[in-house]
């Protein structure tokens, strides 16, 4: 018999008690961990956004220019398709300032055998892309072959397996890792793929290109060179290119990382709000539970206990509910988060990528540890009274 | 009331949320056409087996003797409805469309609640 | 040989006298009854004999060591080692079971020892109840346990305040048989009550009236 089993006595035999405290928390761990996950998330699909982007500039067809839904194709992956002609890349090369100019191309799907919804199709030069390529060579390590197409993470077709688009056969040699952003729902492949579907797409009376000719493209990426001002390549390109809009990536981040910044902080002041909330609920719990445990302390000083003795009783008692209760809201919390990460990323329209397990399982170890913390420390001024409880007295009252 | 009754009745609880929750909150996805994708078939069977849980939990309550026996019973029922959604019936490709995003974890969620109420319940069952 | 004794000893709450000068003595291995009315000083001079209180003033020297000057955490200890306690209302732990409840007292003295706890279980009839709780126990049954918690630790002397205060009458022979043998056994025995027919069990009756000795009355029928 040691303290500990006294301790763990005691809340195995009151189990009301014992998980009315553990209850209490399993709220400030919920809090703790939920609110502590989604913020990193959030951040996570930002710095995601950031990298996948790439570019300093992005050339689109003035046409597209309804910013919000280009925007809405990065970060929520609703489909978009508008084109111009394929020599703008070529131009855009020639402005001062700019490095790289890379062009893609779009098309979104009626339907794919995999789902009744559309899915982007996104066509790149590979020889040329710097966006879009590295991010396929972490998972291919060759390029990408006629027909052959990479996949984001949330389309669920598996390594060789055939999918249809326009009622084209296209394998998938790729998985691409997951980013956060509406990349992830996309199917990428070269340019003679994306020629070939959108012949297909003309074929089933879905005219994509425009009047001027048969090479299009949707987007250019432009990467300024080391040492030009963007803003200044940004208004060069404006002014030289006709039809064509330039269009800041920072711009687009910055409308995102607005958001993310109030997120972050109505986040953090929720948490705050929980464990005030909850820890003085703790400490009034604990002062209830002295009056009622009086008398049995009062036998534990009577039979030897000292007060140190005691008040570690108290805190192992409260510490061991702390941890239980601190393992059941993270355990709740992930079971909440991680199977139904994709619904909350939906509901938040925004860029939203979960950290990886080296994040998440600190995270989970240190909200356990802080439950047990706070609930131990919320009980130590009833530890402190119940210690110096006059066992006579106590015991008198009663008879 | 004898402890093995708790869990009987969370599986009870449980159950009705799975049947409820597939025809309305937690339904797999619904095609523009009105087709049926394999996400409904899928749907349909965890329903079906939602009510066999249903079931289990009610007989169960009646009498204490069979117990053990029903709540054993329910574990392979909780096993097939967790790998019912994406593993033995495949769903939708693409994880943003509902049946993936929605019933799929949930219903992995719930049967795995069940799951485990009904091993607690057998054991407490056992002592008993 | 005196184990106990009391050298004018007072004690005073406000205007109160609880207790005023007074002295006596315990032998080692004696049955004294402290008796006395409500407010006569029984519950006081029972804290402090048992080293649960100071006495404003006079001695109280307990195996020859003046305790009336101690700390309170040297009065724990003195209480732990010497003094095994027994109180009208049982007082134990809810939650623990009757063996638990035992080795509690042995934990905070030594060692807890299972089976020394369930021999002294045992040696007050109740080995077989060893394993139920306080709840699942009778108030004799209780009584007894405590009994056995008391004497678990082979103290020198035992304090029982009204042992059989909440008992009926075949319980509270049982509760005296256990007293009378371990009188026999050598053990020092003061027991605080109102009961007439308790105190008549022991040896020496001290009878208190408001704070004060009133008489001392010498059982001539002890051991007959």
């Amino acid at each position: 018999m040691k303290i500990s089993s006294l301790s763990l006595n005691n809340l195995v035999r009151k189990p009301g008690r014992t998980l009315a405290l553990a209850l209490l928390t399993a709220f400030l761990a919920l809090a703790v961990f939920g609110g502590s996950v989604i913020v990193l998330s959030l951040r996570g699909g930002l710095q995601s956004l950031e990298a996948r982007l790439g570019a300093d500039i992005i050339l689109v067809p003035s046409e597209a220019q309804s910013k919000v839904s280009f925007q809405n194709m990065f970060l929520q992956g609703t489909t978009g398709a508008f084109y111009m002609d394929a020599s703008v890349a070529e131009k855009a090369l020639e402005v001062e300032g700019v490095e790289k100019a890379a062009p893609q191309t779009f098309l979104a799907s009626l339907k794919a055998d995999c789902c009744s919804i559309k899915i982007q199709v996104i066509g790149i030069d590979p020889a040329r892309d710097f966006t879009v390529q590295p991010w396929i060579s972490r998972s291919l390590s060759r390029e990408l072959g006629d027909m052959d197409v990479a996949v984001g993470c949330k389309v669920e077709a598996g390594m060789g397996e055939i999918i249809r688009i326009y009622e084209q056969r296209c394998k998938v040699v790729a998985r691409l890792e997951p980013t956060g952003t509406g990349l992830d729902t996309a199917v990428y492949c070269n340019m003679n793929t994306m020629n070939a579907l959108l012949r297909a797409a003309e074929e089933k009376g879905i005219s994509h290109r425009i009047e001027s000719g048969d090479s299009v493209i949707s987007a250019v990426y432009i990467k300024v060179r080391d040492g030009s001002d963007i803003d200044a390549v940004n208004s060069r390109l404006n002014g030289r290119l006709r039809k064509v809009t330039a269009v800041r990536t920072r711009s687009m981040i910055t409308g995102v990382s607005d958001s993310l910044a109030g997120i972050s902080r109505t986040v953090t002041v929720l948490i705050a709000a929980v464990w005030v909330l909850a820890f003085i609920i703790l400490l009034l719990a604990f002062a209830l539970i002295i009056r009622e445990r009086t008398r049995e302390f009062a036998v534990l000083r009577l039979v030897g206990a000292s007060r140190g003795m005691l008040a570690r009783m108290v805190l192992a008692e409260s510490a061991l509910c702390g941890l239980l209760g601190g393992l059941a809201g993270t355990g709740l919390a992930a079971a909440l988060l991680f199977p139904f990460a994709q619904l909350i990323e939906s509901a938040l329209k925004m860029p939203y990528l979960m950290p990886d397990a080296g994040v998440v399982v600190p995270l989970a170890a240190g909200t356990v540890l802080l439950s047990a913390a706070a609930a131990a420390l919320s009980s130590v001024l009833a530890a402190v009274r119940l210690s110096r409880v006059d066992p006579g007295t106590a015991l008198r009252e009663g008879n | 009331m004898k402890k093995s009754v708790i869990p009987a009745l969370v599986i009870l609880v449980l159950s009705q949320v799975i049947v409820f929750g597939e025809t309305t909150f937690l339904s797999p996805c619904v095609h523009e056409d009105g087709s049926f994708g394999p996400c409904h078939w899928a749907g349909r069977a965890l329903l079906g087996l939602g009510c066999v849980l249903g079931a289990l939990a009610l007989l169960s309550l009646c009498g204490k003797r069979a117990r053990f026996g029903v709540f054993l019973s329910g574990l392979p029922v909780c096993a097939l409805g967790i790998l019912i959604p994406g593993t033995l019936i495949d769903l939708c490709h693409m994880s943003t469309m509902r049946c993936r995003m929605v019933m799929q974890p949930a219903m992995i969620l719930l049967f795995s609640a069940a799951l485990l109420c009904a091993l607690i319940g057998a054991i407490l069952s056992a002592k008993e | 040989m005196s184990l106990l004794e009391l050298r004018n000893v007072s004690k005073v709450y406000g205007e109160l006298k609880a207790l005023d000068k007074v002295s006596l003595h315990v032998d080692q291995g004696e049955w004294v009854a402290i008796m006395g009315p409500s407010g006569s000083g029984k519950s006081t001079m029972m804290n402090i004999i048992g080293c649960m209180d100071k006495p404003t003033s006079g001695e109280v020297l307990l195996d020859g060591v003046d305790i009336s000057k101690e700390s309170s955490k040297r009065l724990t200890d003195i209480r732990r080692d010497k003094i095994g306690l027994i109180f009208q209302q049982f007082h134990m732990v809810s939650y623990l079971t009757a063996v638990e409840n035992v080795m509690v007292s042995q934990y905070y003295h030594s060692m807890p020892d299972e089976a020394e706890a369930l021999e002294a279980l045992g040696r007050v009839g109740l080995r077989e109840r060893a394993r139920h709780l306080p709840s699942q126990l009778s108030g004799g049954e209780q009584q007894r346990v405590c009994v056995a918690r008391a004497l678990i630790n082979h103290p020198e002397l035992i304090l029982a305040d009204e042992p059989t205060g909440n008992l009926d009458e075949a319980n509270e022979n049982i509760v005296l048989d256990l007293f009378a043998q371990l009188h026999k056994e050598g053990t020092t025995l003061i027991v605080v009550t109102h009961d007439p027919e308790v105190a008549d069990a022991a040896q020496r009756t001290i009878v208190l009236e408001h704070g004060k000795v009133a008489r001392e009355v010498i059982n001539e029928n002890f051991g007959k």
